[in-house]
This record gives C-alpha cells, structure tokens and sequence, in this order.
C-alpha cells in the first residue's frame, strides 16, 4: 500500500477527522464565493435600521450601524482564510528552510545562527510579541502577517531541523552526496520532500494559530485596519452586549468556533495520518 | 452595604486612642464635641479617565481639573446653578476691577485664606495665602522646567510674561504685567484688550499654589498637592483619590439666589435645603477612575458608586423618552438625572493644505475642491450619526458656534446639516467629478471600536453619491496621541475630533479656524480664510455685545460656505446619581466646583 493511499484510508477511518474535513471545506466554500464576488459582498452597506433582530432581511440581523451580521460573518471567512493561508504558508515555508538549513548544516555557524534567532524570537510572550510587531508597522495592512511569520515559524523550523539531522544520515541521502549532487539539490529533492508530513500538519497548526491571533489583534485594534474580521466583529460586540444585543458576538464567535474546531479535528486527525507508529499498527 | 456611616457612643478611652490613632494617620473627620454626632458624608463619584497629574500646571483634562479645583483655589469660577453660565468670585473678593482700556486688572482676594496644613510650610501650619502665591502660580506655566500645559491661556497676553521666559524663567524677577500690589491685591496688565481673561482663571490652570510646597516636594507635587481648596488629598493613584474635607476651608454660607437658582428647572433636587449651611457638605469624597463603560455602570447599578455619566450604551435602559430626555420608572426610584449638553461639539475637518481636498494654486481646481468638499457635506447624514452614536439626544447645528454658548443663533438657516443627496451629486457632475477621478479620502482615526463605527458610517454615507468604497480608506493609529502627532503634521486627509470649550465664549471656537493657528496649532483644517482672520482680530479685543455676536456669525457663515468641515454635533451627557444626594452635577464649565456643594444625604430622595 502506497503512503497516499494509506494516509486516504487512515483519514476516511476517523469520523472526527472527516467531519472536520468537511466542515473546513464548507468555510473553504464560502471563502471562495466570497472571493469570486457571489457572496458578502454588502458587508460595509448600513442600509439597516439599528440593531434589527434576525429575520428574513437580515438573517443574523444588524450591528448598531445597521449593517448586516450575516454578511459581515460571511467576508469574515474569506478575511480569516486570507489570513490563515498566507501566514500558515509562509511560516511553514520559511520554517522548513530555516530548519532544513539548520538540521543539514547542524553544529555549524549556520545552525547557531538560525537556533540563536529562533532562540531569541521564542524567548519574548508569543502575543506581546506580535502586538508589538502588529503596533509597531501599524497602518499598514501586511502588518499583522508579518508579525505572525515572524513567530510561526520557529516551531516549524525546529522539528524539521530535527527531522532532516536524522534524515542525512540516511542511505538515501549518503548515496546522493557520494554521485556528487550538491547540497542545494539533495535537500530540495530528497530531504525536504520527506518532511511533508511535517509541514503539513504544521501548516494546518499555524493556519488555526493565525485565524486565532487575528482575532485577538483585530480585537485590540491592531489587526484588520481595512475590512471586516470576526475579531473587530468581537470588538463591536463588547458594546453591543451591555446593551443586551447579542447578534454580532454569536454570529463571529459561533463561526470562529466551529472553523478552529473543523481544523483542529483535521489537523489531529492529519497528524494521526502521517504518524509512522500508527501506520505499523 | 450602607454608603453613610455615623460614629457610635462608645467608652471615651477607646474613643480617645482612636482619635489619636485616626490624627497620626491625617484622616480624622472634624467633629463638635457637644451634642450629637453629625453624620459623616461620604460622596463617592465615579470618572470615565484618570488624571496623571494633580498639578495644576498640568491640568490639561477633564479629569485633571476635576480634581485641581477642588484640591486648590481658583479666583473665580462659575456659579454652581446659572444657566447659561455666570462668573462667580471665589479666591478673588468680587470681579476684577478692568481699565477704561481693557489693559489693567485689579484683583482682591479674600482674607483670612490658608493653605492646609503641610509639612512643607514652617511648624507644618498652612500660611494665608497671598496675591503673590497666584503670580508664582501664572509664572510656573511659562518656567520649561515645570513642564506646564497650561501657557497658551496667556502666551502673548500679560505684559513681560513671555519675555521672563525667554530670561530664563528666574521667579524672583518680575513681571510687569503680573505683580502682587500687596498681600491680597493681584494686578495684570494686557498687552491687548483679552475680555476672556477672567474666564482663564476659572480653570484649573490658574489654580494658587504655595512656593514652598512646590520647592519642597518638587516633582513629587504632582501627587502631593497642597493647596487652600475646599477639600485636601488623603489617598491618589491610579484606580482614585480619596479627598476630605479641608477644615480651614473659608466659611462662606450657599446661597441660592448668589449661585442662580431656578426653583422652575432644580426644584425637587434637595438644593433648597441647603441654603445658609456652609460647603463644603461632603465630608469626604472617593472619586474612582473607571474608564470601562460596563464596569462604571455595573459599579453604579451595584451602588458601589453615587454618580455616573451614562454610557450611551445604556441610553436605551436608561430613558424612558428622549425629548427631554426622562429616567425610566424603575431607576427613577432610586436616582436622579441631568441632561447635560456638552460646552463643546464634535466636528471632522477638511486637510486645507491637501491638494487634493483643500487649497490649490490653480483657482480652476480650487472651486473643483471646493465643490468635493461641499458635495460630501451634503451627503453627510447628521440625523443618523445623532441616532446611532449619541441616541438622537445630541443637538446638530451648523458651523462652529455650539448651541451652550451665548453666540449661538437658533433660528440660523440649518440646510448645511440636512442631508441632500440630489445637491450633492450634482455639484459633483458638475464639476467634472465621477468616480474614475475623485481622490482617495484617507480618513484618520485612532483605533477603538467606535472611531471605526464612525468611519464605516461615513464610507457608507459617501457611498450613497457614488463615491466608491475604496477610495475611502482608513489611517488608523495606535493612540490618540499619534493620531494627534499626524494631524498636528498635517499628515490626515480628514480629521474628526471633539473640542470642549475652555470658556463660555465663542470665540474659544472661533480661534480653531483662526488662520495664524494653523497646525500645530488648534487649527487643525488649516483653514486660512483673510477676511476670517480680520473679523476674528477684531473680535477677540471686544467685550460681548450684539455687535461682536453679529462679527461672530459672520465669521461662522465664512466657514460653513468655504465648506471647511463637517460639522457639528454638541452631545448631550446623561447624569445619574442616587436619589439621596442633593445635588446638580455638571461635566462643563462648573466641572469639579460642583463637588463643595454635593450633600451626601439632603436630598430626601427614598433609600434604596
């Protein structure tokens, strides 16, 4: 049985997993109608009178503007996708560079240097960190991304360190060193594809991580400065729930929880998947 | 838990040791001796901010001069009850004497005023103040080393003032313009005519602080006020100050008539039984500084606190009508209400000096600017920015002349306000502006929930004339200190900010729009309009008069046609307090003089 075919069948044995495929890919869905302009477009329109209670014009019924939740909900999915994939994608790319340099060059001046900045970034509180970042580029609109790249990285860096100090010592990779091929190639086309399980449950790890630490910065007014996000929709609901209007905080937050929870269950059952002690059971 | 408390008779030894253990510790309330104990009462008021300060040189805010007042004397200030708002003499023994020229006043102060009780001053007896303790006062604004915030009141103004600054700030040379004549006579000279003047010393700013207090604790001042107020600092951090009364605080019986009673609007408050009794009534004052709107009101509701200005969050719990705005039945058992309108207004500036907005060099597209600027005013939908951010009580009015002053004009012409999208579009096409061409509007905000809200509203207003959604983009900052820094540089594009009156004089108003203030100055729209600037020279000599109103509204109409800013709303604040207080707080110009007059306990209302 080829390793595809049994990560498929490892995968369609795990309802949890499967029913966190599914959901992601609902999210995934919308995200994309909305992308495509089918969807949520009408997010910032305030055509609504203040605070409507759900009902057929207003399915979620509308914020203290009178702009409709439900749509605000909807373009949050393509903000949280946008985020969560440029940030999971990056951070992992760049962890699995730095690792791969890292775990090929190890005890070298290479690896100190990539273990002291990985050192340093892991040794400063994860949010203040971002937060400071996130201020200190405030204004502009990759700034949340580029302080959570920043910091997402590191742990996708040091497994596939580890990973690849071990791989090199493999015959596969002493054969390709003994033909000659330089070090550039052996590790892209034979070290770093062996990681893939790695990054992949990483990506989905840090694709939750962002769409989280998004919310939590856009609910402190550092994150989404042009849009909407469930964050700032958790931010408005801070007023809205002393008022007694409940709307805009069970629609962002009830639709946060059930995308963290379809990707948590995927990522778990993923990493589940691609774990080499359940595949010899 | 009860919020008054009364002494009971016990055994006199205990009595004496707590006495003693009570006067070491510096919180003992005055007692008589004879007859039976007098409740002790405790005023508990809740604020929105913190001050950082309590220096009075650094009384630059609501909450800073909340405090000053009360901590230190002020000359003057304004009478408790009259609206619209009246000087009253409060260190200074009646108003100021003016020249036929409007250059020279002359200031009497009251006898037999001390400072309290400090260590800073010999044997640790307070002194009587002195008229020289009010030019160290003034002159602390201008000395670099205090840091003050305070100068700009009278920059330009007292005679030498500048100049002593500029010698180095040394406080035993004097100032021409700012002498002591004797021990209670305080004399300034102008270089011009400034009508505002006695205003100025109903602030904050002007408060009267002892010398050696000020050397001797230095820096530590600002947490260590000493002073001749009616009340003295016991505790001050960040979550409050605890205040008591100040025993030496001169006996001057509250008089209705003098503080401008209107039996028709007061009556009911238990103010009437306060007559003749001597303030301050409190023995004790716990203001907390809350700035979360749900933890004030929970604090509130809770009965932890006796007032609270209202988060318009809870407008909807809160009133049972809004015009007038009316408690609802179930609180109205247990607390009053004041509406209370703002001594200021709420207005978003045009970027004069952008190009692409403001002024430019060629007159053809100057008029095109002008135009824009016009047409996004008349898309601007007051109406609904009343209702969702200030529940429909605020009061909108164009221009610059808010509603709380004398100037105002009631029966002004109110098209400027009212939304007109049809006018709107076609001063547009006919201009030559569509979509394709029409600038990107960067709107500055710092970052919080409802400086956003505002924005959205906005964008979605200009949506409604066509100007497309992404040409309208937010310039957020972290604070509102950087916010502040950018519009200061003239970086914003459109600037939205509050502006609370300093005085009951539009010409407080006036001078956001004067030319020469430009940014950094307090004109922020960086409007320069010439004939503005005559009218507003000429206006800022005279004394208030029909003539000077009529300059005023003039100047107003300038701005409004030149399409300057949008603008404007003054909001009205929503006051609560427990039924049992007899008293009529205000956050504008009485601000924090109303605390002498709070009685804890007068009002009669039902207990809880």
């Amino acid at each position: 049985m080829n390793a595809e075919r049994r990560i498929w069948g490892q995968l369609r044995d795990d309802p949890a997993g499967l029913a966190g495929l599914v959901v992601v890919g609902l999210f995934l869905l919308v995200a994309m109608a909305v992308w495509l302009g089918l969807i949520g477009q009408d997010w910032s329109a305030a055509d609504g009178a203040r605070w409507e209670t759900p009902g057929p014009d207003h399915w979620f019924g509308t914020n203290i503007l009178g702009q409709d939740i439900f749509e605000r909900a909807i373009y949050s999915v393509r903000t949280a996708f946008e985020i969560g994939l440029v940030v999971a994608v990056s951070s992992t790319l760049l962890g699995a560079l730095l690792g791969a340099l890292a775990g090929w060059y190890s005890h070298s001046w290479v690896d100190g240097a990539i273990l002291w900045l990985k050192g340093v970034l892991d040794s400063i509180p994860f949010y203040l960190f971002v937060a400071a970042v996130a201020f200190a580029l405030q204004g502009k609109g990759w700034a949340m991304h580029v302080a959570m790249i920043a910091t997402f990285w590191t742990t996708t860096g040091r497994l596939v360190r580890a990973e690849v100090m071990k791989l090199k010592t493999r015959e596969f990779v002493l054969a390709a060193r003994t033909i000659g091929l330089p070090d550039a190639l052996i590790l892209g086309r034979h070290v770093l594809p062996n990681t893939i399980h790695i990054l992949l449950v990483q990506a989905s790890i840090a694709f939750v991580a962002a769409i989280k630490t998004e919310v939590i910065l856009s609910f402190l007014g550092l994150g989404v400065q042009d849009g909407v996000s469930w964050g700032l929709m958790l931010a408005e609901s801070t007023q809205e729930v002393l008022a007694g209007h409940f709307s805009n905080f069970l629609a962002a937050s009830l639709m946060l929880f059930a995308l963290l929870m379809g990707f948590n269950l995927l990522a778990d059952a993923l990493q589940d998947a691609f774990d080499p002690k359940q595949a010899s059971q | 838990m009860s919020r008054l408390w009364t002494h009971t008779r016990i055994a006199w030894p205990p009595v004496a040791l707590l006495a003693l253990v009570m006067a070491v510790a510096g919180c003992k309330p005055e007692r008589s001796s004879e007859g039976p104990e007098p409740a002790y009462r405790v005023y508990r008021h809740a604020m929105d901010g913190a001050p950082s300060s309590l220096d009075p040189t650094h009384a630059s805010n609501l909450y800073a001069n909340f405090l000053a007042v009360n901590l230190f004397d002020t000359l003057y200030r304004y009478k408790y009850l009259a609206r619209p708002y009246r000087l009253e003499a409060n260190l200074a023994d009646g108003l100021p004497q003016v020249s036929a020229d409007g250059l020279i006043y002359t200031i009497r102060t009251k006898p037999g005023v001390h400072f309290i009780d400090d260590p800073a001053f010999p044997e640790g007896k307070g002194r009587a103040v002195r008229a020289e303790d009010f030019v160290f006062s003034i002159k602390r604004h201008f000395d670099p080393a205090t840091r003050a915030q305070g100068a700009w009141l009278w920059q330009g103004r007292i005679v030498g003032l500048d100049e002593w600054k500029e010698n180095g700030a040394d406080y035993d040379e004097e100032v021409p313009g700012l002498r002591a004549v004797d021990d209670r006579t305080i004399q300034i000279q102008l270089i011009s005519p400034f009508p505002q003047l006695t205003h100025t010393l109903a602030q904050g700013f002007a408060a009267v602080v002892p010398r050696e207090a000020v050397q001797s604790y230095g820096q530590e001042f600002a947490v260590h006020p000493v002073g001749s107020g009616p009340y003295r600092l016991l505790s001050f951090n960040s979550a409050g100050a605890v205040l008591e009364r100040n025993p030496r605080f001169r006996q001057e019986p509250f008089s209705l008539e003098a503080e401008g009673f209107d039996p028709d609007s007061q009556g009911g408050l238990g103010l009437e039984e306060l007559a003749d009794r001597v303030p301050p009534f409190a023995d004790r004052i716990e203001v907390e500084f809350i700035a979360e709107d749900a933890a004030r009101w929970n604090a509130f509701i809770a009965g932890e606190v006796d007032f609270i200005k209202v988060p318009v969050s809870q407008f909807d719990r809160v009133l049972a009508s809004r015009d007038p705005p009316t408690l609802s039945p179930d609180l109205a058992e247990r607390f009053r209400l004041n509406a209370n309108l703002e001594s200021g207004f709420v207005h978003t500036d045009f970027n004069m000096d952008d190009r692409q907005i403001g002024y430019h060099p060629d007159p053809d597209q100057q008029i095109r600017n002008r135009a824009l600027r016009c047409a996004i005013i008349k898309a601007f939908d007051w109406p609904r920015r009343n209702e969702v951010f200030y529940y429909g009580i605020g009061e909108v009015f164009p221009g610059i002349i808010p509603p709380m002053t004398l100037e105002f004009d009631a029966d002004q012409d109110r098209a400027p306000v009212l939304r007109d999208l049809e006018g709107a579009r076609d001063l547009m096409s006919s201009h030559g502006w569509h979509a394709g061409n029409l600038p990107v509007l960067e709107y500055g905000f710092p970052s919080s929930v409802t400086e956003r809200q505002m924005f959205e509203q906005f964008r979605s207003f200009m949506a409604d004339i066509g100007y497309p959604q992404e040409k309208i983009r937010p310039l957020t900052y972290a604070t509102y200190g950087d916010y502040a820094r950018a519009y200061l540089n003239r970086e914003v594009m459109l600037t939205t900010t509050g502006w609370t009156m300093d005085y009951p004089d539009a010409e407080n108003t006036m001078q956001l729009f004067f030319g020469p203030n430009a940014a950094p100055g307090t004109n922020t729209a960086n409007y320069n309009n010439e004939e503005f600037n005559r009218l507003y020279r000429a206006s800022a000599t005279m004394q208030a008069s029909p003539m000077r109103t009529a300059m005023y509204r003039n100047m107003n109409r300038m701005v409004v046609d030149d399409c300057v800013t949008i603008s404007g709303i003054s909001r009205t604040l929503i006051l609560l307090w427990r039924r049992e207080l007899a008293m009529l707080p205000d956050r504008s110009f009485v601000g924090g003089f109303f605390l002498r007059f709070a009685d804890p306990e007068s009002a009669g209302g039902e207990a809880e």
